[in-house]
């Protein structure tokens, strides 16, 4: 017993010693994604005000980029939390976003603490890395998604049939909507889209994940393929 | 040591159930029960399936409704209650 306490004691110290530097190396590595995260807080704060802004306008002056503003609104919390900065520096305005940008990267010193200013002059780097990674989307592989859905043995075959179906009616109301000939409104097949989506999600979550999140990360991809004409006409789809 | 053999028997078994199950196709009884739902009828279980022809079947849910799910000739699957 005596032998064991001076080598317990030393553990102790040990623990002690490692345990305060986790603190700080958790602190250190803690605020260098914080500061990107509080600019990123500072872009949400102004972008859901902006998307408040530009939606009154929007619906004001055009009943056909009227939905895109719930469009816009639904994908945002769909996309999870670095959604907002891409969102918020794509849809409202272009202009605005680098003068935000360039704001944050100016109160990004100031909001900086003063204890690490080793850390701070890695800061401008992490905060330089996450900001692609938000902003690109992942690339979309409709071919290679289609697939994945035709093999999955998560979802019987009547109900990839159904979906199917679904998938089909879908594709042809975007094909009559840019022909112009279409009385549902692209806010509509907003929520059509959404609705598919989610009936797919929900029979993939359980028996195939990963295709599941491959879906629902997919899914602002597939909107924006949808709602282009040119691009909706080069997925080759005929009724 | 039996009791613990037998604890990590458990806790061996326990951990491979927990473990990731490969997709497996899902039973008519899911698939029927998954159909019916999806198109707007409640059906909690498929207790009972009965397949009449090619891609055409009767099944009954656990609140005893009976549907036919099938696909008709313009390859759309269709759910009747009968």
């Amino acid at each position: 017993m005596r032998r064991r306490r001076p080598g317990a004691l030393a553990i102790l110290i040990l623990l002690a010693a490692c345990a305060h530097d986790s603190r700080g190396s958790r602190v250190a590595t803690g605020e260098a994604p914080v500061t990107p995260g509080a600019p990123a807080q500072a872009a949400t704060e102004p972008g859901p005000a902006a998307e408040t802004q530009v939606v009154p306008q929007t619906a004001a002056s055009a009943p056909v980029s009227a939905p895109e503003g719930p469009a816009a609104n639904v994908s945002a919390p769909a996309a999870g939390p670095t959604a907002p900065v891409a969102s918020s520096t794509s849809s409202p305005s272009r202009p605005e976003a680098p003068k935000s940008r360039a704001g944050n990267q100016a109160t990004v010193p100031k909001s900086a603490p003063v204890p690490l200013v080793g850390a701070t002059a890695a800061t401008p780097a992490a905060a330089a890395l996450p900001l692609p990674k938000a902003a690109i989307p992942p690339p979309l592989d409709l071919k290679g998604l289609e697939q994945r859905l035709r093999d999955t043995g998560a979802i019987g075959l009547f109900t990839k049939l159904y979906l199917k179906n679904q998938v089909d009616d879908l594709l042809a109301q975007f094909k009559t909507f840019h022909q112009g000939q279409s009385e549902v409104t692209l806010g509509q097949l907003r929520q059509k889209y959404e609705l598919l989506l989610m009936k797919v999600v929900t029979l993939l979550q359980d028996g195939d994940p990963a295709l599941a999140s491959a879906v629902s990360s997919s899914r602002e991809a597939i909107w924006a393929v949808l709602t282009d004409p040119q691009k909706f006409a080069a997925i080759g789809y005929s009724t | 040591m039996p009791a613990r053999s037998i604890l990590g028997l458990c806790g061996l078994t326990l951990l491979g159930l927990t473990g990731p199950v490969p997709a497996q196709a899902p039973s008519t009884g899911a698939d029927l029960k998954a159909t019916i739902a999806l198109n707007g009828f409640p059906c909690d279980r498929v207790v009972d399936s009965k397949r009449n022809a090619d891609s055409d079947y009767t099944a009954t849910c656990k609140d005893g409704n009976r549907y036919r799910v099938y696909v008709d000739a313009t390859g759309r699957v269709v759910v009747k209650k009968l």
